[in-house]
């Protein structure tokens, strides 16, 4: 096989294997993201955090969320279900970037999939 | 209230499916830390093979053994798969059969990484079931998971199912039984098209049918993701949650391209890649 060639469909192999990673890398992440609550189940996300924190900033105790499967939940106290989301949101995100910047560093699909 | 794990598993004539029950019912202890029992049809395969069994199970339920089955073709990676034997037809028993009010409803072939399927036991809705699952190599045709056939209703997978014991729920369980012996009808009334029984099929129509034929609340979400492989992909290694697997390529009959996977549960199809991975645990224990 032509070198150019044999070089190109190597790389075009590691490029699959990267995309394929990372793919299930965010999947993973976003299942990361889930916090489990009194029976809810909500996906952590910036606009959640933030709308907590605007009721803990005007002083609110309690509040009903709705959660992913459309559950009314009554959130009690708010600022521990705050601290709570803020954890998982912290610890899935920091995973995500250490998974992610260890196969981005990786120049090899033996590299992508810790094979070794 | 009791809590555990019921899981069925006849062997055919190639697939020792208690084998990856015992591998399963380990895994649940490690994990989960909740007792799980077993239902099968040959007692006395576990008696002489699995010697620690009773340490293992927490109860061993014994079916009658037929020798009614359905044939089904099993992949073992993109190019190989045989035509075989496969006995499902006592799922829809689940309710008689479990000794437990909260039961988590596995698969054999699900190889648990992670503690998710604990927060079932918290959830408000007495029976959960996902409708959604996610394939690890992300191209293939899903339109079979979507719904049961192009005219009909909603998948449900029949692969991980948490349900307590309640009035609702034995009626359900009741129906499943009910569709299973009248399966020629139900398949044609829904459109399948299949003769072949299939449990995700008829938790499906039964979902439906307690729903009052519409879109409902019957059925609540089980938490968290199915992370899944075909049978058409090979399980190459796992090391505590860390699992390598080859997933089929796209456009590439025969090619696959590596995927490592962490920290969660996943549901493995391909039964010969997953025993022949089973074998070499079991001999290193």
């Amino acid at each position: 096989m032509d070198e150019r060639l044999e070089k190109a469909l190597d790389f075009s192999n590691f490029m699959v294997t990267l995309n394929n990673q990372k793919r299930v890398l965010f999947e993973q992440y976003q299942q990361n993201l889930v916090h489990y609550h009194k029976g809810g189940q909500f996906s952590v996300t910036q606009e959640l955090i933030s709308f907590c924190q605007s009721l803990v900033a005007l002083e609110q105790e309690t509040v009903v969320l709705t959660d992913d499967n459309k559950q009314p939940i009554e959130i009690d106290p708010l600022e521990d279900f705050l601290s709570d989301i803020l954890n998982v949101y912290a610890e899935a995100s920091n995973k995500y970037l250490s998974e992610f910047n260890k196969i981005k560093k990786n120049r090899s699909v033996e590299g992508i999939v810790e094979y070794e | 209230m009791s809590k555990g794990v019921l899981v069925f598993a006849r062997n055919n004539s190639q697939v020792d499916y208690v084998k990856q029950a015992y591998f399963l019912a380990k895994r649940v202890e490690k994990y989960l830390k909740l007792p799980v029992s077993l239902v099968t049809d040959n007692l006395d395969y576990i008696k002489s093979n699995y010697k620690d069994y009773k340490k293992v199970f927490d109860k061993v339920i014994t079916t009658e053994y037929t020798t009614a089955f359905t044939l089904k073709r099993y992949n073992d990676g993109s190019l190989s798969g045989k035509q075989l034997e496969f006995k499902n037809d006592t799922r829809p028993m689940a309710y008689e059969l479990t000794p437990y009010d909260e039961t988590l409803l596995l698969d054999s072939d699900i190889v648990i990484a992670d503690t998710t399927f604990l927060e079932c036991f918290n959830q408000q809705s007495d029976f959960l079931i996902y409708r959604s699952a996610y394939d690890l190599a992300n191209f293939r045709d899903y339109s079979e998971f979507v719904h049961i056939s192009d005219t009909s209703v909603p998948f449900y997978w029949a692969t991980c199912v948490f349900f307590r014991k309640t009035p609702e729920n034995k009626i359900f369980f009741d129906l499943i039984q009910h569709i299973k012996e009248n399966w020629q009808h139900y398949n044609s009334v829904f459109q399948l098209n299949r003769t072949v029984y299939r449990n995700d099929h008829a938790f499906s129509i039964a979902i439906h049918i307690m729903n009052g034929r519409q879109e409902g609340s019957f059925a609540g979400k089980m938490p968290g993701k199915l992370f899944y492989t075909t049978d058409k992909d090979i399980l190459c290694d796992v090391q505590g949650e860390s699992f390598l697997f080859l997933v089929e390529k796209e456009n590439h009959l025969g090619e696959y391209t590596p995927i490592r996977f962490k920290d969660n549960t996943v549901h493995v199809m391909n039964k010969f890649s997953l025993n022949r991975f089973i074998d070499k645990e079991l001999a290193n224990d």
